[in-house]
């Protein structure tokens, strides 16, 4: 009884280092940082990474397609910070200037070649009320 | 009408607080009446709960824009189904709709154990009064979705309308059934307390609670699939699954609530693991609430968050509460939780299951540490670390594989031991299969080392199945004579735990199908004028036309895209890009799916290039996921079966009454 105790024991133990270490293993090498622009920008040559994840707006007048529309060419900015960007694809439907946008990819040369490309829909969801002078009166 | 929905929340909230003392007095004194009333001020508070809920339907329904929720999730031109779909679309609404399914578990909970459970219901009852007291504070004071829009603006205020991604008809289904599952779990929770606080460990708590844990469990799994399914139809990426923070915290107590499901049997039949599963019930709760926060508090960037509010830091201060909570109430009851009897041998059903449990809380524990990476490396670090779905599809897929292969292991041992010959027995067809299976992959060209694993799986649970209900019908037959099918219904009737669960495996292996698929997706984004085609595998998609058409509140660019085989046209798909006139003219796509057996053709139209006339598509062949979809219908089905009382059950039933 006492050995077959043991088996178990050594057999939850093995379980569990096997599932800590395959968790550590595949978190090294799947980490994304999440920075601001200014980060990625002042921190040059001192990420370890070449992948980056961004969040910023879509500078207004930016949005460059490339001529068959399968590419887009940007700025993205947050606060004073500025980024070119590339994204090769198809871009989601709520991407337009002044757009809430988060992007994942490689930063080479100033530009960061995007393969990833979401817009927010949380600005979409509490938009602010604003009275309308069209509508007509309503209410109960 | 909006005043009669504030003020019958807040009575709720003095009647909810009313039954919290009076069952805190009928503990301290055990004077019955005190129990009575706590009751009923629980019940009524529930019933408060539901008035103000058709009170704010009501007022989406009838487009009061004085009240400022209705003002921001409907319009007059909203559809009446989806006003309706409004009561889940913003926060304030959502976390009102939360406390009337929980009105409704609590009503429902109070009226099947008005008989049964004496000494368990009271502190039942503290339990869920303690979770809608926290829901009705939240709500009243922080996010009333009653509040009226300032006087002044109030006149000229025309709704905003829904969100046109929402008007969808899954949308009309999937929030309600995330919602029954994520607050269901508040049932078998309370009894989990119940049982501690008043020391009945035996099994009774986990047998009344076993329909109460199917239910939304159940309701959980068809929630997170037609989530998926939403994705699929509606977002236009040709995936149903992303590993989204949302997602995962949906999936988590889906996760802690399976593997509860799995040992509570042994705990039925060998009264052991009764600490391990306090432990899982209370964290699937937790991992509810917990969900809740990840969704509402905004602390992580999702697709899906609502807007960060200064809620988080009041659902963060729940969920500290209900672990510090659970983890005194564990320690004070250690020792009795205890087991007496003890695993005999490896290859037995209890170690199955014992195995079974390590990998699905080894696979929450994955998806929680990347779903929480991102604030724990900021904590840590100082810089924000993500990680997204290479991380999750790269540890989830070996993870899943060993469960296949646990599902079909798990049903083939025997209780106790499982002899060398039993073992032979019921081993010898399944891993013949999968051999097989395997080589044929092989020979057809498949390389890849996860797909050809997942099929030779696939194969392996199957005959694992086949064999043990041909086998049980067979032993039925020898001993009644019924006919096949008789004997099949009756097997299935007398164990439906037993047999419900196999067609839930079956559903889930179905599902697995339908992943292995996703390996082989392919797809292209291309430009097409008129006329032109391009080739993906064996088809052929070709521009036919594309027009523009004006309707009630949008206007569509259509796309019709002719796609043959070998010459022969197998359908005309005809994907849109919607321009929302009433929503600030927000974009959307309608993607055009044309759904065969074992494969979908899927075309998205990205919009049109003024210059040179012609238009851009995304084209993709998605391989099996109709397999997934099947399989959660047949999960459903499997999972009724085993819900849906026994002929026996009913007998006791009737007895009982007569």
């Amino acid at each position: 009884m006492k050995n077959q105790r043991m088996r178990f024991a050594i057999l939850i133990v093995a379980v569990a280092v096997v599932t800590f270490g395959w968790i550590t293993i595949s978190t090294s090498e799947e980490e994304v940082p999440y920075v601001a622009i200014s980060e990625l920008l002042e921190g040059q040559g001192t990420w370890k990474q070449d992948r980056f994840r961004l969040g910023g707006l879509v500078e207004a007048g930016s949005i460059a397609y490339s001529y068959d529309r399968l590419a887009v060419d940007f700025v993205m900015v947050q606060g004073e910070a500025r980024l070119p960007v590339h994204y090769s694809g198809l871009t989601p439907d709520m991407f337009q200037d002044e757009t809430e946008v988060i992007i994942e990819g490689e930063y080479r040369d100033g530009v960061l070649y995007a393969d990833n490309l979401m817009t927010k829909c949380a600005s979409r969801y509490e938009v602010e009320i604003t009275p309308d002078e069209t509508a007509t009166p309503q209410g109960v | 009408m909006a005043l009669l929905g504030s003020t019958t929340l807040q009575l709720s909230l003095a009647f909810c607080g009313l039954a919290f003392v009076l069952n805190a007095m009928y503990l301290a004194n055990r004077d019955g009446r005190f129990f009575v009333g706590a009751q009923r001020g629980l019940i009524a508070s529930s019933l408060l709960i539901l008035i103000a809920t058709f009170s704010l339907v009501h007022q989406l329904m009838v487009s009061n824009f004085s009240v400022e929720y209705v003002a921001r999730y409907s319009s007059a031109a909203t559809p009446t189904m989806y006003k309706f779909a409004g009561l889940w679309a913003g926060m304030e609404g959502s976390l009102l709709f939360w406390l009337a399914i929980l009105g409704i578990y609590v009503i429902l909970v109070n009226y099947l154990n008005r008989a049964r459970n004496r000494s368990l219901m009271p502190i039942v009852n503290v339990v869920m009064a303690i979770v809608m007291l926290f829901f009705l504070m939240v709500t009243i004071f922080f996010e009333n979705p009653f509040t009226m829009l300032p006087e002044g603006i109030r006149m000229q205020v025309r709704g905003m309308g829904l969100n046109p991604l929402l008007q969808h008809p899954v949308m009309l289904i999937h929030p309600p059934m995330l919602y029954l599952g994520y607050v269901g779990f508040v049932v078998p929770f309370a009894f989990a307390v119940a049982a501690l606080t008043t020391r009945r460990l035996d099994a009774t708590w986990v047998r009344s609670t076993r329909r109460w844990t199917l239910l939304p469990w159940l309701f959980l799994a068809i929630g997170i699939i037609l989530g998926g399914r939403w994705a699929y139809v509606e977002l236009g990426w040709g995936g149903y699954w992303a590993w989204d923070p949302v997602e995962n915290a949906s999936f988590l107590p889906w996760l802690t609530g399976t593997a509860y499901l799995h040992s509570v049997i042994i705990q039925e039949k060998k009264n052991m693991l009764r600490l391990w599963n306090v432990i899982l019930i209370m964290a699937t709760f937790t991992l509810t609430i917990f969900g809740t926060y990840l969704t509402r508090s905004g602390i992580l960037s999702s697709v899906h968050a609502f807007a960060g509010t200064e809620l988080g830091i009041w659902f963060f201060g729940f969920v500290m509460l209900i672990i510090v909570a659970c983890v005194i109430l564990v320690l004070m009851r250690k020792d009795e939780l205890a087991s007496r009897n003890r695993l005999e041998s490896f290859t037995s059903r209890e170690s199955g299951f014992l195995f079974n449990n390590m990998i699905f809380v080894a696979l929450a524990l994955a998806v929680l540490w990347g779903t929480m990476f991102p604030i724990l490396s900021e904590a840590v670090r100082g810089t924000k670390i993500t990680v997204g779905s290479p991380y999750f599809d790269r540890i989830t897929t070996p993870i899943g594989l060993i469960l296949l292969l646990m599902i079909g292991i798990g049903p083939l041992l025997a209780w106790r031991r499982t002899s060398i010959g039993t073992m032979r027995r019921n081993f010898t067809l399944p891993m013949g299969a999968a051999i097989v299976v395997a080589a044929v992959c092989m020979l057809l060209g498949i390389h890849r080392i996860y797909p050809v694993l997942a099929i030779a799986l696939v194969a392996f649970v199957l005959t694992g199945i086949v064999v043990e209900v041909v086998r049980g019908i067979g032993a039925r037959r020898r001993t009644s004579g019924e006919s096949s099918l008789r004997a099949f219904l009756n097997m299935v009737d007398k164990n439906r735990s037993r047999y419900g669960g196999a067609i839930v495996h079956l559903g889930v292996l179905l599902m697995f199908v339908g992943f292995v698929g996703k390996a082989f997706t392919v797809e292209q984004d291309t430009t097409l004028r008129t006329g032109e085609s391009t080739h993906l595998q064996d088809y052929v998609f070709t521009l036919e036309k594309h027009y523009t058409v004006e309707r009630s509140n949008h206007t569509a660019l259509i796309a019709d895209i002719a796609v043959s085989r070998a010459d022969k046209l197998v359908t005309v798909l005809k994907p849109e890009k919607r321009v929302y006139t009433d929503q600030n003219n927000q974009p959307n796509s309608e993607v055009a799916i044309y759904s065969k057996p074992l494969e979908d053709l899927y075309a998205l139209v990205g919009g049109e290039n003024p210059e040179s006339g012609s238009v851009v598509l995304k084209i993709m062949i998605n391989p099996l996921v109709q397999m997934v979809w099947l399989g959660g219908i047949i999960l459903t089905i499997g999972t009724i079966v085993a819900i849906w009382p026994s002929r026996t059950d009913r007998r006791l039933r009737e007895k009982r009454l007569a």
